[in-house]
């Protein structure tokens, strides 16, 4: 007994030390997530908030847009996610051994776009876009293939958002790989050679698994990243046409701040949140026991 | 060694008290002072007003240092300076138009409204149906009722009670290049430059052939007969204009949307026509209403939509050399009848509900104040004034003041004062979408948009005090 209260005051200004943080984590962090799960529960408006139960979500469940944007949101992460790691790989193992400031004028390059906001990337791309007066549609038209509308039609819209979001992002993985395979241990590589195994199969066999963490990492960050896509939706399609590139994000926020719906708004946020924590957590506890 | 650690903690948790006290205090910019002031001896009352933007200047934009505050900081400075019931501090504020419902939701939540708010009634009935905003018919007296016509009067009423004091209005039109008319052989078409022309739908329709076919494409590249535009909802207002276009009324009696008939359907099937017969810009369904106007000032479209601040806007940029000169004249929406299709957007202050009597009392003082006084209301001008007094005292140096004052019997309201009607812009464009890239036939589209539009309508209703109150 004794000895417990000892090591509690011993231990005391350390927690002291990580009180503040502790605070800010619960005020800013764990509060929002117990009142928006509290609050899709309840129909809100100006002036009062009435307990509806589970209405919120059973509405949600009978609404064929919110269908339409998981299975958007669905889409989007998997096949954002599924290129910019392949793609990333792919750059970085071909340039990671190259000389270092050819290595650094690629790093550059690809970082460029994640610097820009996403705001102003999605503004060039509108422009590049617009079927009335943009130029991939004033090109088409020059070599007499008639207008373009690739934000207008179902099929081409999503393909159009994943390429775009993935190019934008694309550049934070090939960096975060580089650096992990720059701190692959030499000797690896020297015993390989020897070994006389093909480049090919460094990659597979050494470098690959030697990065593993970073891919767990890079995954996890985009999955989360584009759960929360939505500035490229509003400025580029604004979840048209007819609903075709609606992201539960997006829809989140029509319901919040357009249709004024915040109960409905929370529940989407709840769902959202376990579908985050059910993605995340096989990952993060493969991240913990490789620690 | 104990003491110290002690004291640390002491200071260590003083110094969180504070932070967290800092975060709590100070939040209150308008306020019901409870001093008085020792000069005059009179209630200290401060209120906040809010407006988004409608025009710079006082009296117009030519003054030094014009900006859009400057007409309410003005007439804030000559309220005070006469009021004698409190001592009376206005703060002006001006917000985004694109933030306001966040803004104002924000603030509703946490308490803190503005308690004036300068706006389009349009944007803020919402407002209204929430029980937000407090009755105004109190502060309207017989001289503003007979110079102020009926029908803007019933654009500001909900219920039985005035919620807006409307100030001025901005009718919505079409506009059209007449140079691109002339060059493709439509003089006939063309209109007087104080005119508001109103063409029948058989000339309408016309007027389209002619200048897909005949515009020469030598001095008129890319360019294409009409604006289309369904991306968001942004101008959706001219939208619902061609959806009344074959003689629909749109709402019934008690609010609710009627559109799903022959006439709703033949309007649908209109849009679909015109966009397939190559009648307007490409890609509608991916088009804002921004691109259009964009377009329309570089002569890639004929025939835009407009409002008096666009409109003025344009011609300015035109004369300052920022963009292309050219004949640019106004038009009616036409429809299948022959009379145009006319509605304006009525611009007024309301006063919201602080549940602060001295504030409120205050705010319907200022309100009523910049809203009558003569030298005030000239200001109006910017816009299209509401005041008969006003629009004849500028006749002469605003020729199109007596334009649109004859188009005033044509005005249709076109959010019917219902309860949720910004939700209700949101049903609207996704169903043109689905229209224009042909996922669904006119007869679906329109039946569709009703049945989700009543949802909505039916759903606000509910909530209403408006409607909980009949």
């Amino acid at each position: 007994m004794r000895l417990r209260n000892q090591s509690i005051k011993e231990n005391f200004t350390g927690y002291l030390f990580i009180l503040p943080q502790i605070l800010i984590f619960l005020v800013f962090l764990v509060y929002p997530i117990i009142e928006g799960i509290r609050l899709s529960f309840y129909q809100i408006n100006y002036q009062n908030e009435k307990f509806v139960g589970l209405d919120n979500y059973a509405s949600l469940f009978g609404d064929p847009v919110f269908f339409k944007a998981l299975i958007n949101t669905v889409v989007f992460v998997v096949f954002i996610v599924i290129l910019t790691v392949g793609f990333a790989l792919f750059v970085a193992s071909a340039v990671f051994d190259k000389n270092a400031k050819y290595v650094s004028f690629i790093r550059g390059s690809y970082y460029i776009p994640v610097m820009v906001s996403m705001v102003v990337m999605s503004m060039v791309w509108s422009f590049l876009l617009n079927p009335a007066n943009g130029l991939i549609s004033y090109f088409s038209q020059e070599m007499g293939l008639g207008t373009v509308n690739l934000l207008g039609k179902s099929q081409t819209v999503l393909p159009v958002i994943i390429f775009v979001t993935f190019a934008t992002n694309v550049g934070q993985a090939i960096i975060l790989y580089i650096a992990a395979m720059i701190g692959v241990p030499k000797d690896l590589f020297e015993a390989a050679e020897v070994d006389g195994a093909s480049r090919w199969q460094v990659i597979l066999k050494i470098l690959i698994p030697s990065v593993k963490s970073s891919t767990i990492y890079i995954t996890i960050i985009n999955i989360i990243a584009v759960l929360k896509i939505f500035v490229v939706i509003q400025l580029l399609t604004g979840g048209g046409p007819n609903n075709a590139s609606v992201t539960l994000m997006y829809y989140l926020y029509n319901n919040a701040f357009k249709y004024n719906q915040l109960g409905m708004a929370s529940a989407v946020g709840v769902i959202m949140f376990l579908i985050t924590l059910l993605l995340s957590v096989p990952q993060l506890r493969s991240l913990i026991k490789e620690k | 060694m104990k003491r110290k650690r002690s004291l640390v903690a002491v200071v260590a948790l003083m110094m969180l008290t504070s932070i967290i006290a800092g975060c709590a205090g100070g939040n209150n910019e308008a306020s019901n002072n409870k001093g008085t002031n020792a000069s005059s001896g009179k209630e200290k009352v401060e209120i906040k007003v809010w407006l988004t933007p409608q025009w710079k200047g006082v009296l117009d934009a030519t003054e030094q240092g014009a900006d859009y505050d400057s007409f309410l900081k003005y007439a804030a400075e000559k309220f005070t300076k006469q009021y004698d019931k409190y001592d009376a501090k206005v703060n002006v504020e001006v917000i985004a138009g694109d933030q306001r419902d966040q803004l104002l939701n924000v603030n509703l939540s946490g308490g803190t409204p503005p308690d004036v708010f300068f706006e389009s009634v349009f944007a803020m009935g919402d407002y209204v149906h929430r029980g937000a905003l407090v009755p105004l018919t109190d502060i309207v007296d017989d001289s503003a009722k007979s110079d102020i016509a009926q029908n803007y009067w019933d654009a500001v009423t909900f219920g039985d009670d005035v919620y807006f004091y409307p100030f001025q209005h901005n009718p919505g039109t079409l506009v059209y290049n007449a140079d691109m008319f002339r060059a493709a052989g439509l003089d006939k078409f063309v209109g007087e430059e104080t005119e508001i022309k109103t063409w029948t739908l058989a000339e309408y329709e016309e007027i389209l052939k002619g200048l897909k076919d005949k515009l020469p494409k030598d001095k008129y590249s890319n360019a294409y007969p009409m604006a289309q535009y369904a991306v968001n909802n942004q101008g959706d207002t001219w939208n619902l204009a061609y959806l009344r276009m074959f003689g629909n009324p749109f709402f019934d009696e008690q609010g609710n949307i009627i559109v799903n008939d022959e006439k709703g359907v033949k309007a649908m099937e209109w849009l679909k026509k015109i966009k397939d017969a190559g009648y307007t810009n490409p890609g509608a369904e991916s088009v804002s209403s921004n691109d259009a106007n964009g377009m329309f000032q570089n002569q890639q479209l004929a025939i835009s939509f407009t409002n008096p601040i666009l409109f003025s806007n344009t011609k300015a940029d035109m004369e300052s050399g920022k963009a292309n000169k050219f004949d640019m004249r106004l038009a009616n929406i036409p429809s299948e009848s022959g009379d145009p299709l006319s509605f304006t957007y009525v611009v007024g202050a309301s006063v919201f509900q602080t549940n602060d009597e001295k504030r409120v009392e205050v705010a319907k003082d200022f309100v009523k104040f910049f809203s009558t006084d003569p030298e005030l209301v000239k200001s109006s001008k910017n816009g299209i004034p509401v005041r008969t007094s006003v629009s004849e005292e500028f006749k002469s140096e605003k020729p199109l003041f007596a334009a649109y004052d004859a188009n005033s019997k044509y005005l249709f309201n076109f959010t019917g004062n219902i309860p949720g009607y910004s939700q209700l812009r949101e049903v609207l464009y996704p169903e043109l979408q689905a229209l224009y890239i042909g996922a669904k036939t006119p007869q679906q589209a329109i039946a569709d948009y009703q049945t989700n539009g009543n949802k909505i309508i039916e759903t606000n209703k509910a909530s209403s005090v408006i409607y909980q109150k009949k």
